[in-house]
């Protein structure tokens, strides 16, 4: 023991600690550049997107956000015929995803038993894993044919019913953007369920307990305490599956039918931002390349103000939970 | 400096000629709520220190200003003087590296790190010193000797620290303080996680380490104040209230408040 | 009283029993699709599809695209796993705390749901167009120009997951290290890095198991090649790509082979994802 302190120690503190706060300076330097590289990649897309599309953007700009004319034969573009198809394929995903989701994510929390949550949770989510290709085959050789089975039967029903009637009318194709909408509604599911699961999990049990010490069934208390409870968080994930069935290409591009035209049916085929950028831009030259760009600069801004809604709202929870 | 050592030296309760760390009028204030308020005392060299207080009382926080761990987070600060061998280690000119080496620490909690045995050890003398594998070896070897735990893991030196038990771990992370050989060692509720076996050989240890090293020991315990310590500090809302060899702070304090505190009726 | 009561009763039951069919919707719909690609991929399944290229088309297989996928993704995490892993922790040891780090992971999860058909674009602007230019036309589609875009697929699912698995190392083991005066970048990857491995590791299979399916990015950055190539400048098949083309062609026989290769790839994928959260529940992080 004596020994271990009377030898002499071989140590330079002033050199070491020269090197290690310049090493420091250098890791710190690296990290934060890669960290910087995240913001160049949104920045740098929604840059590039904006000048690869310039020529069509700029040079009339209204004409070609508010045009449903899209002929690459006379060098017309006309955005509108993809956006509509954008705008309603994915709401038609919301309307059908929310209320399923809900169920689901009730389910799990609430009344599913304990042994059941983790594997049927893990099911749910997979179909988060799934490649997106995936959804556009099944979609296109199984659920297509399965649609134009059924639309005829849509035709007689829902297309009697005043209002919305012209909604569900005409040739039961199988193709189009109540078919997309419906793909589109299986694909976002998992993301919007896990989302409310998440978060309907963070309300503090002496809440729900004081609500079921009233007698308020399951439902009550998930209606009236729950779900005011989490809200903004529900709505962030709401917006979340929003912002992928915007920007999701690969399982609608099959089954929209890539037509430019716009009907008031949604058993009509149709087109989307993502799925005209998908067919098109490998054939197209000059202005319709441009044409197309612009037409992901488009998508790009949508889908980047939605998601950014949905953050905000989810980081309110966060914030709550106290993280 | 003079002036002000000499200005605080009534209050000094104890002080004597070989403190190893004094303290001068040290303030320190956490997110701007200040949680020590003009501390003064001396650290006498090669004896244990023990402080003690209720929880809430600064004297973790006193504790970490002596090697300037909590400079890691933002929005803490100290005001005032420590003084390490005569040297202001609050100074920002006073190197990091030079303190790290000289005071080592002991947490709460055992916290290995996520290596082997001897890597653990090994870990911080490669960073400061250059020397060879044998030399290493035996350095390794001190230090687990020291800390009273070569027995025990010689023949697993190659295995993840994380398999020992959290006395062994514990013991562990005082070895691998003691293979810096600092002059000063910190211990932060060494015991708090383990139960009283490994606890006992801890306090065994300390008295062994006193021979060699300056130590400071802080503990919510007093019976193992009382155990290990040569003297004890009593602190209470972020003041010193006294400080005094140990079997007087426990036999006869000299305040109201350290009697209270001793005798139980508050904590 | 009891008739509100008998009201509340009833309107539980139906809620109770439709959230229990939305969840079996939603497993409906997953052994659909699951026993759809099982069924049509198996019975297309044969030795041929390794060994023979797609240029041979309907007498053909898929090794080109197998090769080309692997080599992609590959490629992909080489470039984004230490850009991810780093920038993860920046976020997690040096700006937790500060307004650039929040900001920089409030547009990390962002980027985490971007369409992938932009980072496709962007992807084709600054790097397909530049090299065509460069080189006049010699070099435009490239294997590399589509591991580019696959990387940017990986690289906010790896910033993420390190972030978190390095938040969760206990703050001690960094004061325990620092004690020792042990500088911050040696703490940071001999240490904490260590300390969350398997964790990072997990965010690492996982953006592969997220880019490894995807088929937007590559369609104008790799294009697609009907031959065996590794050198990345060429034009480079994909199974993804592949199975797209395929799935656009009329001919039946190639359809059978696109769900040979979904069913390899969504295999792949699922099985990646399982393994990750079978690693993610049991270990978050090697210490404790």
């Amino acid at each position: 023991m004596q020994a271990i302190s009377a030898e002499p120690l071989a140590r330079d503190t002033e050199h070491r600690s020269r090197a290690d706060a310049r090493h420091d300076l250098l890791f710190r330097f690296l990290l934060r550049f890669c960290a910087l590289l995240v913001l160049g990649t949104l920045l740098g897309a929604a840059l590039s997107t904006l000048w690869g599309g310039r020529e069509v953007l700029f040079k009339d700009g209204f004409h070609f956000l508010f045009s449903s004319d899209w002929n690459p034969v006379e060098d017309q573009y006309g955005a509108l015929a993809p956006i509509v198809g954008t705008l309603v394929t994915s709401l038609i995903a919301l309307v059908l995803a929310v209320p399923v989701a809900f169920g689901v994510a009730l389910f799990l929390t609430e009344i599913a038993p304990n042994w059941a949550r983790g594997p049927v949770s893990t099911a749910i989510e997979l179909l988060a894993g799934i490649p997106s290709i995936i959804y556009g085959m099944w979609g296109l050789f199984v659920f297509v044919p399965f649609m134009a089975s059924i639309e005829p039967w849509l035709n007689d029903t829902l297309g009697n019913v005043p209002v919305i009637g012209a909604l569900f009318q005409g040739p039961p194709l199988g193709l189009g953007l109540l078919t997309a909408g419906i793909v589109l509604a299986v694909m976002i599911l998992p993301f919007i369920s896990s989302v409310m699961r998440e978060v309907f999990k963070t309300v503090p049990a002496r809440l729900k307990e004081s609500s079921y010490a009233l007698g308020s069934t399951t439902w009550e208390v998930v209606w009236d305490i729950v779900l005011p409870y989490t809200r903004s968080a529900v709505i962030g994930g709401i917006f979340l599956g929003l912002g992928r069935a915007l920007g999701e290409t690969m399982a609608v591009t099959f089954v929209l039918g890539n037509s430019y035209n716009i009907t008031s049916s949604l058993l009509m085929p149709g087109t989307s931002i993502s799925s005209s950028i998908a067919n098109e831009f490998n054939e197209a030259v000059g202005l319709h390349r441009s044409a197309l760009i612009a037409l992901g600069f488009l998508l790009f801004v949508v889908t980047f103000i939605v998601l950014l809604i949905a953050r905000l709202m989810l980081r309110q929870l966060a914030r709550r939970e106290g993280r | 400096m003079n002036d002000l050592a000499a200005a605080t030296a009534a209050p000094l309760a104890g002080a004597t000629s070989s403190a190893k760390i004094k303290v001068r009028d040290v303030h320190f204030y956490y997110n701007g709520y200040q949680a020590l308020k003009g501390i003064n005392m001396d650290i006498p060299e090669k004896q244990v220190t023990a402080i003690i207080g209720p929880s809430g009382c600064g004297k973790s926080t006193l504790l970490r200003i002596f090697n300037r761990i909590y400079a890691i987070y933002p929005k803490l600060e100290a005001k005032g003087s420590i003084e390490l061998d005569g040297e202001n280690i609050l100074d920002p000119n006073y190197s990091m590296n030079r303190l790290r080496t000289k005071v080592g620490m002991v947490f709460q909690k055992p916290v290995p790190f996520p290596m082997t045995i001897f890597e653990n050890v090994a870990y911080g003398i490669r960073h400061h010193e250059k020397m060879s594998r044998a030399d290493l070896e035996i350095r390794v070897e001190q230090a687990l000797r020291s800390a009273a735990l070569w027995e025990e893991v010689k023949d697993k030196l190659k295995q993840s620290a994380l398999g020992l038990s959290g006395g062994q771990q514990q013991r562990l992370c005082i070895a691998r303080g003691i293979a810096l050989r600092p002059e000063v060692l910190l211990l932060d509720e060494p015991t708090s996680a383990l139960d009283p076996i490994a606890t006992g050989r801890i306090e065994q240890l300390v008295e062994e380490l006193k021979h060699e090293y300056t130590i400071v020991i802080v503990t919510h315990n007093m019976q193992q104040a009382a155990r290990c310590s040569d003297r004890t500090a009593f602190m209470y809302l972020g003041e010193l209230i006294e400080f005094d060899n140990t079997e007087k702070i426990f036999t006869k304090p000299g305040k109201k408040q350290t009697e209270d505190y001793i005798t139980g009726r508050f904590g | 009283m009891s008739a509100i009561y008998a009201r509340r009763r009833i309107t539980n039951g139906i809620a109770m029993v439709l959230s229990g069919f939305a969840t079996l919707l939603g497993l409906i719909f997953l052994v659909w699709i699951l026993w759809i690609t099982a069924q049509n991929g198996l019975s297309a399944l044969n030795l041929t599809l390794f060994t023979k290229i797609t240029a041979y088309a309907d007498q053909g297989g898929l090794s080109n695209a197998i090769v080309g996928s692997l080599i992609m993704d590959l490629m992909a995490l080489l470039i984004c796993a230490p850009i991810g892993v780093l920038a993860g922790t920046y976020l997690a040891e040096y700006a937790n705390s500060t307004r650039l780090g929040a900001s920089i992971r409030f547009l990390n999860d962002i980027l985490l749901s971007a369409p992938s058909i932009v980072l496709g674009l962007f992807v084709y602007v600054i790097i397909v167009l530049p090299i065509s230019d460069m080189t006049h036309g010699t070099i435009s589609f490239s294997g590399f120009a589509g591991s580019v875009a696959l990387a940017l697929i990986g690289l906010p699912v790896i910033v993420r997951t390190t972030d978190e698995m390095l938040q969760l190392v206990p703050g001690t083991l960094r004061e325990a290290a620092l004690s020792l005066g042990i500088p911050q970048w040696k703490l940071t990857v001999q240490v904490l890095m260590r300390a969350a491995f398997s964790g990072i590791l997990t965010g690492i299979l996982l953006a592969l198991a997220r880019l490894a399916g995807e088929t937007a990015p590559l369609l104008f950055t790799a294009f697609g090649n009907n031959f065996m190539t590794m050198h990345p400048l060429d034009k480079m098949a994909s199974m993804p790509g592949t199975i797209y083309q395929y799935t656009n062609d009329p001919n039946p026989a190639l359809h059978a082979i696109a769900w040979a290769g979904a069913l390899l790839i969504t295999l792949f994928v699922l099985a990646l994802s399982l393994l990750t959260r079978i690693m993610f529940s049991r270990k978050k992080v090697s210490y404790e």
